[in-house]
C-alpha cells in the first residue's frame, strides 16, 4: 500500500506541493518564532552563562537580573570565608548614560567587574581586550551600537553619567534584552555608577577545585539567609522562567507558533482530504478488491509521513537560512539540532493527525460504489 | 468460515507465479462440490422508513465452477445489485450466498475484504485502473495485496499482460492506453493470481463492437484456460453467443434462462 501511496501522491504534483508548502510553512513559522524567542532567551541568560562564576550571590528579592536592592560588603566577606571557595568577587551592574555629541543621550548597562578574576566578563572582543580596563576611566563598548552611542572608536573620549571616560575596545552581541553591555574596572564602575563602597549589585563566587559546587552553595546559602545562592545554571532557569512568566513574551511567541503549526494542520488536513475526494473512486476500486480500512490506514500514514519529512527538509532549510540572514548583534535566531529533530516529529504528529480527515472520509467509502 | 488457506479451484494450471498468503484465505470447495456460486432466496430492499424498493425480490441462482455465465436483463432489473452481492460488496437483506459451498452472506463485515481479495477478480464497467500505476503494476497490485514479493507479482503481471495482448506496455499508465487496452489490463487485473471467481460488470459498455467482442472473447479464452469461474453482466446482445449459459433477470426475479437450483 505504501508504493500506491506514493503514487498517487507524486501523480498529483500540484497537489502534493500544496500540501508540502503547508507543512513547510508550519516549520518556517514555528522555528522562526522559536528561534527568535530562544535568541531573545540567550540574550537574557548570556550573562549568567558567560560570567564564569560558579555560584552567584543575588538579592533576597531578585527575579532576574537587573539594577536592584544592592547587596553589603558583609556578604562578599562571607563568601571570601566560606571552605571551598577559591574566588569571591563583587560585580556592579546598573544602567549608565552616555552623553552623544551631537547632543541627547543614549542607556548602557555598565558592569563593574573586577580584576584578575574578571568573573562577569568582559568577552567576545572584536577590538581591545581585558587587559584594556588597567588603564585609566577606560570602558569597553558593544561594536554593533558604536555609531548609535555617537561613533565611537578606540580611543575616542566620551562623558558617561557626567565622568569623562576613553573607549577601550569593543565587544560584539551583548546586547541582553535592553541597553547594550559595557564594562569598566570594578572601581571606575564604582565612580561612574555613584555607589557606596559597601554596596555591591552582585557576589560571583569562583570554588577551588575539587570542592562541590553544591556543598559551598550550600555553606554559603547558611552564611547568607537574606541572599540567594544559586549556581549559573540555576540563575539561567530563574531568567527563562522570570521571562515567561512575568513578561509578555513567551505568551506572544507562544500564540504565533500555535498559530503556524495550526495553520499548517489545516492546510495539510484540507490538502489530504481533498486528494481523497479526487481519488474517491481509486480508493472505492481498492476497497472492492479487497483493501481494508486498515491497509488504507496505512496509505494515509505513508503519505503523512512522506508530507511531513519533505516538507520539514525545505522548511529546515529555509529556517537555516534566514537564520542566517537575519543575524545580527542585537537579534539572532537560536536554533538547536534538538529543535529541528523536535520539529520533525511534531511535523509527523502533525500530518498523521491531519490525515484523519481524509481517514474519516474513506471509511465511509463503500466498495459496492464501483458498480454504480 | 474457514479462514485457512486452501489450493484454489485452479491451482492445477500453471501460469500463477505468485505464491498464496494467509491474507488470502479462499473458499474451499467442498469434495464434490462444483457449484462456484449458490444464491438462494436472496433479496435486497434499498431505503429506510416508508419508501422501500425491493431491487431482488428473492433470486435463486447456480453458477457452476469453470461456467462463463451471462446475467443480462433491463436497466434497472437488479442485475448489478445481484452481482454486487456474489462479490461480497453489498450484503442482502435476506437469503444466502454460498461460494464453493461456504455461506459468506452472514459473515461479519470485517472478513469480507479477504474473502473478496482471496476468491474474486473484479472488472468494473469503467475499468478502474489506478491512473498514477503503470499497467503492470495495476494488475500486479491485488497479487501485492495477497502478500507476494512484488518480483513474483510483477512477473505475473507482465505474463498476463502479454496473454491479453499488451506486450510492451506494461509501463504505460492507464491515460496513456485506448479504452479497449484499459479494459485488457483490467482483464488482466481480475485474472491475476487466478482467483476462483470473476465477476465482470458490463465489461464492453465503454468499447465499440470489435473491442467489445475481442476483450470478451479474451476473457472467455482465458478464464477457461484457468479454470476460473465467470459471471458477466451485460445487455451487450452482440457477445451474447460466447456465454455457455444466459441467465435473464427482470425487476428483481428470474425470469428466463437456468436457475439451476437443486
Amino acid at each position: 500500500m505504501a508504493r500506491v501511496g506514493w503514487r498517487m501522491m507524486f501523480h498529483d504534483k500540484l497537489k502534493m506541493a500544496g500540501t508540502v508548502l503547508g507543512v513547510v510553512f508550519a516549520v518556517v513559522l514555528s522555528n522562526q518564532q522559536l528561534g527568535v524567542f530562544g535568541g531573545l532567551v540567550y540574550k537574557n541568560v548570556m550573562f549568567a552563562e558567560n560570567a564564569g562564576a560558579d555560584l552567584w550571590v543575588i538579592p533576597g528579592s531578585a527575579e532576574t537580573l537587573a539594577p536592584g536592592q544592592p547587596l553589603s560588603d558583609a556578604v562578599l566577606m562571607q563568601a571570601r570565608v566560606t571552605p571551598g571557595v577559591a574566588v569571591a568577587d563583587p560585580l556592579l551592574y546598573s544602567g549608565a548614560s552616555i552623553q552623544l555629541p551631537g547632543g541627547g543621550t543614549e542607556a548602557v548597562t555598565l558592569i563593574g567587574t573586577r580584576a584578575p578574576a574578571f568573573l562577569g566578563g568582559p568577552w567576545n572582543f572584536v577590538v581591545g581586550d581585558r587587559s584594556a580596563l588597567a588603564s585609566p576611566d577606560t570602558v569597553l563598548f558593544e561594536t554593533s551600537d558604536r555609531d548609535k552611542l555617537g561613533g565611537l572608536n578606540p580611543g575616542s573620549i566620551r562623558e558617561l553619567n557626567g565622568h569623562r571616560v576613553v573607549v577601550g575596545g569593543f565587544t560584539w552581541g551583548l546586547v541582553p534584552f535592553g541597553p547594550s553591555f559595557a564594562f569598566a574596572d570594578y572601581d571606575l564602575a564604582q565612580r561612574l555608577l555613584r555607589f557606596d563602597r559597601d554596596r555591591m549589585s552582585y557576589v560571583l563566587v569562583k570554588v577551588q577545585d575539587g570542592a562541590n559546587v553544591a556543598d559551598v552553595q550550600a555553606a554559603l546559602q547558611a552564611r547568607v539567609p537574606e541572599t540567594k545562592v544559586v549556581t549559573a545554571v540555576e540563575l539561567r532557569w530563574m531568567i527563562v522562567k522570570y521571562l515567561l512568566t512575568r513578561t509578555q513574551i513567551g505568551v506572544s511567541f507562544g500564540t504565533s507558533t500555535v498559530f503556524g503549526l495550526l495553520i499548517g494542520l489545516i492546510i495539510v488536513a484540507l490538502s489530504m482530504f481533498s486528494s481523497v475526494i479526487d481519488n474517491l473512486r481509486e480508493f472505492g476500486t481498492l476497497k472492492a478488491i479487497g483493501a481494508t480500512t486498515t491497509d488504507l490506514a496505512k496509505l494515509l500514514f505513508v503519505q503523512s509521513v512522506t508530507y511531513a519529512v519533505l516538507g520539514s527538509l525545505v522548511g529546515s532549510f529555509l529556517v537555516t537560512r534566514i537564520s542566517g540572514g537575519i543575524r545580527s548583534a542585537q537579534l539572532q535566531m537560536f536554533v538547536p539540532p534538538q529543535m529541528t529533530l523536535i520539529t520533525w516529529a511534531l511535523m509527523i504528529g502533525m500530518c498523521v493527525a491531519a490525515s484523519t480527515l481524509a481517514l474519516m472520509r474513506i471509511r465511509k467509502v463503500e466498495p459496492g460504489m464501483v458498480f454504480r | 468460515m474457514s479462514a485457512s488457506v486452501s489450493a484454489s479451484v485452479s491451482a492445477s494450471v500453471s501460469v500463477s507465479t505468485s505464491t498464496p498468503t494467509p491474507r488470502t484465505p479462499r473458499v474451499v470447495p467442498a469434495v464434490g462440490a462444483v457449484n462456484a456460486i449458490d444464491v438462494r432466496g436472496i433479496t435486497k430492499d434499498y431505503g429506510d422508513g416508508g419508501v422501500v424498493y425491493r431491487a431482488l425480490k428473492g433470486v435463486d441462482l447456480v453458477v457452476h465452477q469453470g461456467e462463463f455465465l451471462m446475467l443480462v436483463g433491463p436497466s434497472g432489473s437488479g442485475k448489478t445489485t445481484l452481482l454486487s452481492i456474489i462479490g461480497c460488496v453489498l450484503r442482502p437483506t435476506s437469503g444466502e450466498l454460498r461460494l464453493f459451498g461456504e455461506t459468506v452472506s452472514g459473515l461479519p463485515e470485517s472478513q469480507l475484504p479477504e474473502i473478496r481479495l482471496g476468491n474474486i477478480g473484479f472488472i468494473f464497467q469503467g475499468h478502474n485502473l489506478i491512473a498514477s500505476m503503470s499497467a503492470r503494476e495495476n494488475v500486479a497490485l491485488v497479487n501485492r495485496m495477497r502478500g507476494a514479493p512484488t518480483k513474483d507479482a510483477l512477473e505475473e503481471a507482465q505474463y498476463l499482460l502479454d496473454k491479453v495482448g499488451l506486450h510492451g506496455k506494461g509501463d504505460k499508465k492507464p491515460g496513456m492506453l485506448s479504452g479497449g487496452e484499459r479494459q485488457r489490463v483490467a482483464i488482466a487485473r481480475a485474472l491475476a493470481g487466478h482467483p476462483p471467481i470473476v465477476l465482470a460488470d458490463e465489461p464492453t459498455a465503454s468499447l465499440d463492437a470489435t473491442s467489445g467482442l475481442v476483450v470478451t472473447t479474451l476473457l472467455k479464452e482465458l478464464s477457461h484456460e484457468l479454470g476460473t469461474t465467470v459471471l458477466v453482466v451485460t445487455h451487450d446482445n452482440r457477445i451474447f453467443h460466447l456465454a455457455d449459459r444466459i441467465v435473464n433477470i427482470e425487476d428483481g426475479l428470474i425470469t428466463d434462462g437456468t436457475p439451476e437450483h437443486p
